[in-house]
């Protein structure tokens, strides 16, 4: 079966799932996103891209951690699979490869 | 401006729409996220900024955008597969060719032939329902009730409408109609008009009573519907009569028209032309109460002549008023005994006006059948074909799965689901269907000019209206299911592993379920082909009998304006024209003589038996003209001056008076005393579905109304026409020359007999040969099967007859299972059918053979090529593998 790759967004939030640890569910998740890149992801996108991620076994989820200003609600916990770690790492390889074969003297302009 | 975290909350509405189509599986969790990140954004962005992006995410988190994963595919697949289903289907199509065009030509045959029946069908359907005043309007039936017996027709009393109108509130409207001015003549009205001294024109109208106008849509361009018809000189004519006479419609207002060569009219109304869906045809309307002036015997109560229309209150109960007007008669009617008397009664009925073109045959006094008969017959043909046609498709299909049959084990192995591939054959199927629409539809274009040729109707393809686009798709769709329902379901129920090992085989039940089919095909074509040929020999009997007098050759002209009082100069001018034999003249047609009453007396008859004689008053020459057979006695004779009391009787007239010695014996006919000089042989006064009426002639050669016969030299009626005509201008300037001829004449009253006669020769011909593209797949279905069996057949030795017949032997033992049921059903339908001819063909056995026999040898031809085929294949080629 051909390996699943991953997604620059899905890169991301399986790598700020991984910041977050232990806490790692819906909103931070969010907030993180937005205070880090500076972009806006509407939350619709976010649970999408986490569900793929589960799908594909980057992250495995549970349910728990009701609080009040949920209205109640349990949080959906994420955290990261060594299959998913595996990934990132991998991902990361490939570019730091690639980043040591681009010449050091680069005109930038030229480019 | 910090506020409390628990003071943001989204609104309760955009929550409710979270809540609407969120998949329930991930609500909680979204809902505790969003209510969270609510909050966060009202304090970072400000509340307005935190509602856009709620209802973002709420609106994209619904059903439709966020698919759950548990239950669809991925998009981009479901759109791949049909893709692939698609590109499936066009391959199957392109790879067996004469495959798919037998499939996609029976199936648009047999699409076609339903189409048009179904547009035909509509069309006789609609007729007369284009009233707005369709639901209250009425036409008044009367029935006539004596010695057990009763006779019911149309015709009423002309004051009949006026005086109901008056004494029953629930009439709101009321109108006389006249469809003949003599019932003894059943002819259309056509008179003669004239504007100015050259313009004569024939137009075909009627009589109508102010009321009409208001009653029916028949729409006036000019003119007042409540007055155009209201005085003595009203004339309404048609937009194409204005044409006609003045150019234009709106020049024709206020004009004068010369009717008849005696009358000047003002026209006072013009109408649209009368659509052809109207059962009542007219070209002009004149006034009714001046006509009836103008024929004193109108006046008579006792005078059933002419139609009675009544538009009733919209909240009156029709059976009420029927059961109040059902007795109206009787107060106007005792004065003359006759009418009412202890054993004959008179009652009036009420039929809807638009039901009266499909039911106008009474039984029982009741208006139950009629047209209805062909519409019910055609749309039992209609369903027929389209079976037929559903079945051979059904039947090729299955015989193509052999074929496609390592296909469904390949995909079932691969993962489909048995409903995928049940999508997936119902797909093709309709898929095939939407092509064979097409190619019908393309088929009902090219046909429709011949069908309505043939038919008579404008019809055309309703393609302005959506629901005829409708229809179609709903053909498409329950045809392609129907059809496609048996190989669908059969091949998806295939298994896999049998499939793929080879060892696949059609099971009994399939079989026979298969053969089944086959044998309905053959018995629905059997059917027609029986019925063609029974429908087709009667059409020929009845056209061709010998009536008892020679029907060729004779011209009808209609005796009116001057020709009245100058017939006898006629007569004497015109004999002496070359090409001309005989003239004559009649007071009825002789080819149909629809008059008849009971008004002959003679000494000792029973007062109360009830005997209605046909009645006419001819010429002196009418029996020679005629070519008629005197059994005893002698003929009318000019030179002999007592004869102008004479009478003439025929055989069956003799029979019901009782009379052992008839010539010489006293009558009276409407008190006319005389007597019998002559009685004729029978012979056939009215149409073959009804028994010779006792006919008793006399001579009158001055009456104002009736038809001469002018009988010419064979292959010289040019000639004489021509003659006639110049004749005819000098004696009668005021009206135009029209004649018809008497066969033609006799021809129409078998109309639809005679198109029956050729709509069921096409449909039953298609039938059969639809059917025969059925048996012709299974044939190739069953060579594909059988050819390792035959092969060693003729290896072992098996010569080529031996295998062709054994490989014919299955197919023939269907189409005569098929005979053997087919044969007592059409036994039984057409003795049925015939039985409404008083004169009939017998249902002799070699019809029933003669269809066998097509039928078998049909099938011989069919199946033959392919069992010679097998025959002839090498053994080698089919057994080498494995």
């Amino acid at each position: 079966m051909k390996r699943t790759s991953l997604g620059e967004l899905e890169e991301l939030i399986l790598l700020i799932i991984a910041v977050i640890k232990d806490e790692a569910y819906g909103v931070p998740i969010t907030q993180m996103l937005e205070k880090e890149t500076g972009r806006t992801v509407d939350f619709s996108t976010i649970h999408t891209t986490l569900k793929r991620l589960e799908e594909k076994g980057f992250v495995k989820s549970a349910m728990g951690g009701a609080t009040e200003e949920r209205g109640g609600r349990r949080k959906r916990y994420f955290t990261i699979t060594t299959f998913g770690y595996k990934a990132l790492r991998e991902s990361q390889e490939i570019r730091m490869r690639l980043w040591s074969l681009v010449p050091l003297k680069m005109n930038v302009k030229s480019i | 401006m910090k506020r409390e975290p628990n003071s943001y909350a989204p609104p309760a509405w955009a929550e409710a729409l979270l809540r609407w189509r969120c998949p329930p599986e991930v609500l909680e969790e979204v809902e505790g996220d969003l209510r969270e990140l609510y909050t966060y954004w009202s304090e970072n962005f400000g509340e307005r900024e935190a509602q856009r992006r709620y209802i973002i995410s709420a609106v994209k988190l619904q059903r439709p955008f966020l698919s759950s994963r548990k239950t669809a595919s991925h998009p981009l697949i479901l759109k791949d597969m049909i893709n692939h289903y698609l590109t499936t289907a066009l391959r199957n199509i392109t790879r067996s060719k004469s495959f798919s065009v037998i499939n996609i030509a029976g199936l648009a045959f047999g699409l076609a032939c339903s189409l048009v029946i179904l547009l035909w069908v509509l069309d006789e359907v609609n007729v007369d329902k284009f009233h707005a005043n369709d639901k209250v309007l009425y036409r008044v039936y009367l029935k006539q009730l004596y010695d057990g017996q009763v006779r019911a027709d149309y015709n009423t009393p002309a004051s009949l409408p006026a005086e109901l109108k008056k004494a029953v509130p629930e009439i709101e409207r009321a109108t006389g109609f006249v469809k003949y001015f003599r019932l003894s003549l059943q002819d259309d009205i056509y008179e003669s008009f004239s504007v100015g001294d050259t313009v004569v024109h024939k137009m075909k109208g009627s009589r109508a009573e102010p009321d009409f106008f208001s009653m029916f849509s028949y729409k006036l361009l000019y003119g007042k519907a409540e007055t155009a018809l209201s005085s003595p000189v009203s004339l309404c004519i048609s937009k194409k009569m204005a044409e006609m006479f003045f150019g234009s419609a709106s020049a024709a207002m206020g004009r004068a028209v010369r009717f008849d060569g005696r009358k000047d009219l003002l026209v006072t109304g013009v109408f649209e032309d009368v659509p052809f869906n109207s059962s009542d045809q007219f070209d002009y309307l004149m006034n009714w109460d001046d006509w009836v002036l103008e024929n004193p015997f109108k006046q008579s109560w006792g005078h059933f002549g002419t139609s009675s229309y009544l538009q009733l209150r919209p909240d009156a109960d029709p059976v009420m008023v029927e059961a109040k007007i059902k007795d109206f008669l009787r107060k106007y009617l005792t004065e003359n005994d006759s009418w009412m008397s202890s054993n004959k009664r008179i009652e009036l009925g009420l039929q809807p006006y638009s039901d009266q073109y499909l039911y106008s045959t009474f039984e029982e006094g009741r208006p139950v059948s009629g047209r209805i008969l062909y519409v019910k017959l055609f749309i039992g043909v209609g369903a027929f074909i389209l079976v037929i046609a559903c079945i051979n498709f059904m039947n090729l299909a299955t015989a193509r799965s052999i074929k496609r049959a390592k296909e469904v084990g390949v995909r079932k192995v691969v993962g489909s689901s048995r409903v995928h591939l049940i999508y997936q054959f119902m797909g093709e199927a309709i898929l095939i269907t939407f092509f064979a629409v097409l190619l019908s539809l393309l088929v009902v274009f090219l046909l429709l000019p011949a069908f309505n040729l043939l038919t008579t109707k404008q019809i055309t393809i309703p393609l302005q209206q959506p629901v005829f686009y409708l229809f179609l798709l709903g053909l498409i769709g329950v045809t392609g299911i129907v059809a496609g329902s048996y190989p669908a379901l059969f091949l998806s129920s295939l298994q896999p592993v049998r499939i793929l090992k080879g060892s696949f085989q059609f099971n009994f039940w399939t079989a026979f379920f298969r053969k089944g089919l086959v044998v309905f095909q053959f018995v629905l074509s059997m059917l027609l082909l029986i019925s063609t040929v029974v429908i087709s020999r009667q059409t020929d009997y009845v056209q061709n009998k010998n009536l008892g007098y020679d029907r060729e050759n004779v011209l009808y002209i209609p005796i009116e304006g001057e020709l009245i009082s100058k017939y006898p100069l006629f007569r004497e001018e015109a004999s002496r024209l070359s090409g001309v034999k005989m003239v004559d003249r009649s007071s009825q047609f002789p080819h149909a003589m629809s008059f008849r009453l009971d008004a002959v007396e003679w000494d000792g008859r029973d007062g109360n038996s009830v005997i209605n004689f046909a009645l006419s008053s001819v010429g002196y020459d009418f029996v020679k003209t005629m070519d008629l057979e005197i059994v005893e006695g002698r003929a009318f004779d000019r030179n002999i001056k007592s004869d102008s009391t004479g009478f003439l009787a025929n055989e069956e007239a003799i029979r019901q008076m009782g009379f052992k010695d008839p010539v010489g014996k006293q009558i009276s006919v409407f008190g006319k005393k005389g007597t019998i000089v002559g009685v004729l042989r029978d012979f056939h006064t009215n149409t073959l579905h009804q028994a010779i009426d006792p006919l008793v002639l006399d001579v009158k050669e001055h009456l104002d109304f009736g038809t001469i016969l002018v009988r010419t030299e064979k292959g010289r009626t040019k000639e004489a026409i021509a003659g006639i005509e110049n004749l005819y201008k000098h004696l009668n300037p005021e009206h135009a020359f029209n004649y018809t001829f008497m066969d033609e004449r006799y021809g129409l009253l078998y109309k639809s007999e005679q198109i029956v006669s050729k709509l069921s020769n096409v449909f039953a011909l298609l039938a059969i040969a639809i059917s025969c593209l059925g048996l012709l797949g299974l044939a190739i279905f069953s060579a594909e099967q059988r050819r390792k069996e035959l092969s060693i057949r003729k290896v072992l030795g098996a010569s080529i007859g031996n295998i062709v017949m054994k490989f014919s032997k299955d197919f023939l033992t269907l189409v005569v299972i098929a005979l053997t049921i087919a044969v007592p059903l059409a036994w039984l339908m057409m003795t049925d059918w015939l039985s409404q001819f008083a004169y009939r063909i017998e249902l002799a056995w070699w019809i029933f053979a003669l269809a066998g026999v097509i039928a078998i040898m049909i099938s011989m031809l069919t199946i033959g090529a392919q069992a010679v085929k097998s025959a002839f294949e090498n053994p080698v080629r089919n057994l080498r593998s494995e």
